[in-house]
Order: C-alpha cells, then sequence, then structure tokens
C-alpha cells in the first residue's frame, strides 16, 4: 500500500476548498512556495507546485519536523534580508522574476535553511504518488521477470 | 495456544533483551527446548499489514528504526573532542529488530576471517585479533540458521567461500538487469561473480509465501512475509510453544545483579512508562552492538560498579562499522531496479587482504541500485552538476529507470578508542544516560573503500555503463553506521575480551550476550548470518546442558 496517514492528510489539504496552512502564515508559505518551485519546477512536466509540496512542509513543520521551526524563520528572514540587498525594488520572493528567483537561490544554497526546504521539497515530491510516476516507477504490489532490458535480453539468450 | 504470560515476580529460565535477528533465534530455540522465556523489545510488535512502501516514513522519519529525537546520540570522532548531539547509530527497532528492515544480503564469513591476525601480523593502530573459534566451530549452525530461516542462494557458486555441509535450501532469486550488467562486467575482467545468498524466499517455504518482487525490501518490513526475518521465520515458533511471552515496547535501563555475582533479572519501562522487575535465572542481551554495551555499562551495582562483564573496562571498546562505497552506472536502456530484491550477483574476488596492496582489508562488491526516488535526487546526482532545478529535474527522471550501481562492503578495522560510552550530559526520553558514540576511521578501512571503488567503476564500465560516479557521501571517515559489531569482544583472555568463545560474560556465570557485539573482527561486513550462527550455536550449547 502506498501512502502513510501524512500523505492522505496532505492530499485533501491540497484538494480541498477550504485549505488551511496549521503552521505557516500564509504570506511565509506563499514565499516557501515559491522556492520550493525553482528547486523542482512545474515545466512541461509536474513539479513542486503542482504536486502540493507546500502541504507537504507545513504538515511536516506541524509534526514530525518541529523542531525546523526556528531554523525555517530565521532561514526566511536571513533570505529576505539577502533579497532586499540584490533587489532593492521588490517586495517580496514569490514577486521576483524566474532569473531573479533562481540568482537569490543560487546566493543562498549552501545555508543550512535552502539545504532543508531542498530537503522537504524533494521528499513532498519525490516521496508521493506524483513523484513516483515523474521517474518512471509504474507501483504495483506484485512484478514477475524480466524486469528491465537486460535480463529481458540475458534470457533470450541474447548479449553476454 | 495463545502466548505464555508470565509474571513479572515468575522467575523465569531467561529473559532475551532485543528480539530481533539474534534474541528471535534465541527466544524461539530455547522455547523449543523446554525453557520459559520473557523477551523484552523495546519497539512494537509490528505485522505484516503494518508495512507499507511510504520511502519518507521509513527512510527519513525513523518509522522502523530507533527514533533519534527520543533516543539521542552524541558522536565525537576521538575521546579528545566535546561529543555533539547528532545520531550515529540506526538499528531496526521492533520485533524481529534489524532482521525485519535489512537488505537480506546473507553471506558467510570465510574461513581466514577467523585467523586473520596469525595470517597477516599486527596492524599498527588497530587491535586486529583471532577469534577464539574457528569457521569450522560455526559451520553447522551457519547450515543450521540457512534452513530455519529460508534461505535463497546456489551453494558452491562462490569460490572463495568455505565448505558447505548442505546446500541452500532454496534457489537464487532471478537475475536482474543490475545482476546481469554486472556479471557481464565482471566476467570481462576475469572476476568471479555468483547469485547473491539472500533471506528472502525464492519459493513457497514451510507455509511462508514466496517473494512478489514488490522493491521495497531494503529498510522496509516484507509486505508478504518473503523476507526471512525472525518474525516471519521463527517468532510466530517461539510464541506457539507456550513458553514465550514476548512484551514490545518494553524498554530496558538495567540487568539487576546479585551480591553473589549473578544476575537476577531485569528492569524495564514497560508501555506505560512504569517500571516493572522482571526475575529470571539467567539473561541473554541481543540489544545489538551498539545497545547491548550501553545497558551493560547503565547496569552498575554494588557488586560491579564499573557496570556488568566491565571489570577490565572492555564493554563499548572496539566498536566497528560498516565501510565502503556506492558507484553509480547510467546506462542506454533501463533497467527498471525498483522491481524486486536488492541484490542478485555479487563478488569476493577482493575480500582476502592482500599485503602487496600496502594495507589491510578489503571487501564484497554487490550489483545494486537501491536508491528510492527521493533519496536518488536528494544525493544520487553528480556533484558537478547541478542539484536543484530544471536541469537537475529533467535528468532524474531520464536516470532513474536506467541507472545500475555497485556497493561495496570494506572492512573495518578494530581500534581501541572506537567505543559506545555513556555520556555524561545528555539524556534520552526516559531519563537515561544518553549512548556517546566515538568513532574515527583506520586509516586503512579509507584505502580499502577507495581501492574498491575504483574497482566498481572498473566493473560498470566494463559492462557498458556511459557514466559512472560515485556517492561521495558514502566515501570518507563514517560519523554513523548501521552494522553496529565489535563493542563487547569474544575472547579466551578475559582481560581482554567481555564473553568467552560461548558468549556468555567471563565472569557472570548466568549472563550472556550474542548480537554484533561479539564480533571479533567485521570480516567484510555483512554480519547477520554470522551473528545468527553464533545465537544458535549459544542456543545449542545451553540446550546440551550448559551450567548457568
Amino acid at each position: 500500500m502506498l501512502a502513510a496517514a501524512c500523505w492522505s492528510e496532505v492530499l485533501r489539504a491540497q484538494n480541498s476548498q477550504s485549505n488551511q496552512f496549521v503552521w505557516f502564515h500564509p504570506a511565509d508559505a506563499a514565499e516557501i512556495k515559491a522556492i520550493a518551485a525553482q528547486i523542482i519546477p512545474d515545466d512541461n512536466t509536474p513539479g513542486a507546485g503542482t504536486a502540493g509540496v507546500i502541504w507537504f512542509i507545513d504538515r511536516s513543520l506541524d509534526g514530525y519536523d518541529q523542531d525546523k521551526q526556528e531554523l525555517y524563520r530565521r532561514g526566511l528572514a536571513e533570505t529576505q534580508a539577502k533579497r532586499a540587498e540584490l533587489f532593492p525594488a521588490s517586495t517580496s520572493i514569490a514577486g521576483l522574476s524566474t532569473d531573479q528567483q533562481i540568482a537569490l537561490l543560487k546566493a543562498i544554497e549552501k545555508t543550512d535553511f535552502f539545504q532543508q526546504v531542498r530537503l522537504h521539497t524533494i521528499l513532498g515530491f519525490f516521496g508521493q504518488p506524483a513523484g513516483l510516476k515523474f521517474v518512471g516507477v509504474e507501483h504495483q504490489m506484485h512484478y514477475e521477470p524480466p524486469f528491465g532490458y537486460y535480463d529481458a535480453e540475458a534470457a533470450r539468450g541474447g548479449s553476454k | 495456544m495463545s502466548m505464555a504470560q508470565f509474571h513479572p515476580t515468575d522467575e523465569v529460565d531467561f529473559i532475551v533483551v532485543g528480539i530481533g535477528a539474534a534474541g528471535g533465534v534465541m527466544a524461539k530455540e530455547l522455547a523449543t527446548a523446554g525453557f520459559r522465556v520473557v523477551a523484552l523489545e523495546q519497539g512494537p510488535w509490528r505485522h505484516e499489514k503494518d508495512f507499507k512502501h511510504d520511502e519518507v516514513a521509513v527512510m527519513f522519519r525513523a518509522g522502523l528504526t530507533n527514533d533519534p529525537k527520543k533516543q539521542l546520540n552524541t558522536f565525537r570522532k576521538t575521546p579528545a573532542d566535546a561529543a555533539q548531539q547528532q545520531q550515529a547509530v540506526e538499528y531496526g527497532c521492533m520485533v524481529g529488530g534489524g532482521s525485519v528492515h535489512f537488505t537480506t544480503n546473507y553471506w558467510r564469513f570465510h574461513p581466514e576471517d577467523f585467523h586473520e591476525r596469525s595470517m597477516l601480523g599486527p596492524v599498527p593502530g588497530a587491535d586486529l585479533r583471532d577469534w577464539p573459534i574457528t569457521y569450522d566451530d560455526l559451520e553447522p549452525y551457519y547450515t543450521k540458521a540457512e534452513w530455519d530461516l529460508g534461505i535463497s542462494g546456489l551453494g558452491g557458486s562462490n569460490p572463495f567461500d568455505g565448505p558447505r555441509s548442505k546446500p541452500y535450501p532454496l534457489p537464487p532469486m532471478p537475475v536482474k538487469s543490475s545482476g546481469v550488467l554486472f556479471e557481464r562486467g565482471a566476467k570481462k575482467l576475469g572476476l568471479h561473480p555468483f547469485p547473491a545468498p539472500l533471506a528472502i524466499i525464492s519459493q513457497q517455504y514451510r507455509g511462508r509465501a514466496a517473494c512478489v518482487h514488490c522493491g521495497y525490501c531494503e529498510a522496509f518490513g516484507c509486505e508478504v512475509g518473503a523476507k526471512s526475518s525472525t518474525l516471519a521465520a521463527l517468532i510466530p515458533a517461539a510464541v506457539k510453544t507456550g513458553r514465550c511471552e514476548i512484551r514490545p515496547k518494553s524498554y530496558v535501563r538495567k540487568i539487576e545483579a546479585g551480591k553473589d555475582g549473578r544476575v537476577t533479572g531485569a528492569i524495564y519501562f514497560d508501555t506505560d512508562g512504569r517500571e516493572v522487575f522482571q526475575r529470571a535465572k539467567a539473561v541473554v542481551v541481543c540489544a545489538n552492538g551498539a545497545e547491548t554495551p550501553r545497558l551493560l555499562l547503565m547496569s552498575k551495582s554494588n557488586a560491579f560498579p564499573q557496570g556488568l562483564g566491565n571489570s577490565n573496562g572492555n564493554v563499548g571498546k572496539y566498536l566497528m562499522f560498516d565501510g565502503g562505497g556506492f558507484a553509480f552506472g547510467l546506462f542506454e536502456h533501463p533497467l527498471n531496479e525498483y522491481k524486486s530484491v536488492v541484490v542478485t550477483r555479487v563478488l569476493h574476488d577482493y575480500y582476502r587482504s592482500d599485503p602487496k596492496r600496502g594495507f589491510y582489508g578489503g571487501g564484497g562488491i554487490d550489483g545494486r541500485f537501491d536508491y528510492y526516488p527521493a533519496g536518488f535526487a536528494l544525493a544520487g546526482m553528480p556533484l558537478d552538476g547541478p542539484q536543484w532545478g530544471s536541469e537537475w529535474k529533467r535528468e532524474i527522471g531520464q536516470y532513474y529507470t536506467h541507472m545500475s550501481g555497485s556497493l561495496a562492503h570494506a572492512s573495518c578495522l578494530a581500534v581501541e578508542q572506537n567505543s559506545i560510552s555513556l555520556d555524561d550530559k545528555v539524556k534520552d526520553a526516559w531519563g537515561l544516560p544518553a549512548m556517546r558514540v566515538t568513532f574515527k576511521n583506520h586509516p586503512d578501512d579509507l584505502k580499502a573503500a577507495d581501492f574498491l571503488m575504483e574497482r566498481q567503476k572498473e566493473i560498470l564500465l566494463a559492462a557498458g555503463a556511459k557514466k559512472v560516479w560515485a556517492d561521495q557521501s558514502t566515501l570518507g571517515e563514517m560519523t554513523y553506521s548501521r552494522h553496529l559489531m565489535g563493542s563487547c569482544r569474544m575472547g579466551d583472555d578475559p582481560k581482554t575480551s567481555v564473553v568467552n568463545k560461548w558468549n556468555r560474560v567471563h565472569d557472570i556465570p548466568n549472563l550472556f550476550l550474542v548480537d554484533g557485539s561479539s564480533l571479533v573482527t567485521s570480516a567484510r561486513q555483512q554480519p547477520t548470518a554470522t551473528i545468527q550462527a553464533l545465537a544458535y550455536r549459544l542456543a545449542d550449547y545451553i540446550r546440551r546442558g550448559a551450567s548457568l
């Protein structure tokens, strides 16, 4: 069976009309969402935005990762300071252009805060059905050989 | 028959602390032999229906392992450093222990592993020592373990293995693309790959259903009971005797000892946090290579002011970790390594120590790609490329099903200062001293891992990989391990070891330890078969009438 309690809650939150953050202030959520959307962009395939990664992060910070709340608070404040330094006319991360967002994240990519948001974004995307599908996993409880090209080839007596 | 229930004031024959790979063997063998057993397990009792394909919960949130947020560790490289709070050990935390979540490589150690010191001489900066037993002493018990648990493999296919008295009970698992390519590359280089012996049943066995190739073996619990954990293969038989009571969520804080120098039972916190003292005639500690020494050190009494088995200060010393790096190989066609078991081909050509290489050690090498999607995204892509953004994302999507790879299981030398001890400041969630881990690799450990990494890359390239690279996070000095060995060494001399050759604590006749802590050397990792063989041997010794 795929998915545990955390995922059903995340899916419910992202699909609900009246979805609400339990930990984030909505304005901060929009900023983190913009960062996650550069880590795993919604380009020609689904990314962090359509997969609802922000809901995963919100529920994680209210649950297993409560000890990361301070890192998010401090890290976001520091990232806002960096944004104001790089782009004085801007008022939010979400309001930056894509190129500006990438430039900002490159400036902070070595920080613990960025590494934590990257980890959460990866878990929130690749840990759920959308991510499995993206990497080509057809999730089933049962497979039969051959599993891939080379064992199929060997079973046919092919290339050695 | 329903499970036995004993009262704490009943003096049962044995308490088994930790019912994992070794404890499961002890509980089943002792109860079957007629002894009354209480097994105290700190983790919960999960069943097949409780296991799920959830990478985040299992791999990133301690779903089946010790919880670093409650069971705090501290870590330092050397005794001169200040220990910092960080997770340094990971182990299966449930009825069945590590045998539930392990990848299931089930090698025997080689005959020469038991007397490398005599063969090679001393290694400066380490304490390489012979075991007090030989491969021949253990061989009947390796065989017993393989047949009792259900191991799939092809006896005689590894030319470097010791002699076997019986074949494996089950044929090997079907070869995967990673195994086909590994065999292709290895044979081109003149090496000797063989079908991996695995603790997974390839066919129905003793009432258990065969593997369905779902792909969630490593770190996960098997949802169909095809993994030959003690949970699936032995514990039902232990319970069925009516003489074994398993108490999950029981956190042992002390083995109690009397004035006469014998142990009398164990004190633990039950599910509700209440302290319980269970009496017993004898105690077997199978709590793993990290928790066993911690428990002995916490068990201070008037008779044993330094803790149990520690009269000569050896408890916790000579801790060994699981070395060896991971090499990635990208191939032209899809392998779909997310299906079926992790490893289907292995080689031991570089296992033996060769003085010509200029360092002690070597290793076994697996053909495998055991990264679940989030783990691959986190650490799998080459470090000279981007680690986030559109291009990185596109490459992950293209690579994942086309990946193979190779993991080395490298030697780790015993060094006296590498140890488990009690932290003098940090406490766990029960108010007990946190485990303090001191570990710094011997330089030869790193040379062996680097040497093997070059061989791993050669094999992948010979197999036709378009691109190979190392997971850099798996190389270099280790600060974290899942295989915990050597911290209560076995030996004939009480001055330099903790247990004798029968796994009995030297100065306490009714206290036994059997798990990774007894191992004198790390051999080339994958210690579960040897740990379980030691447990079968100890149980047989007790059954045949060892005085307690």
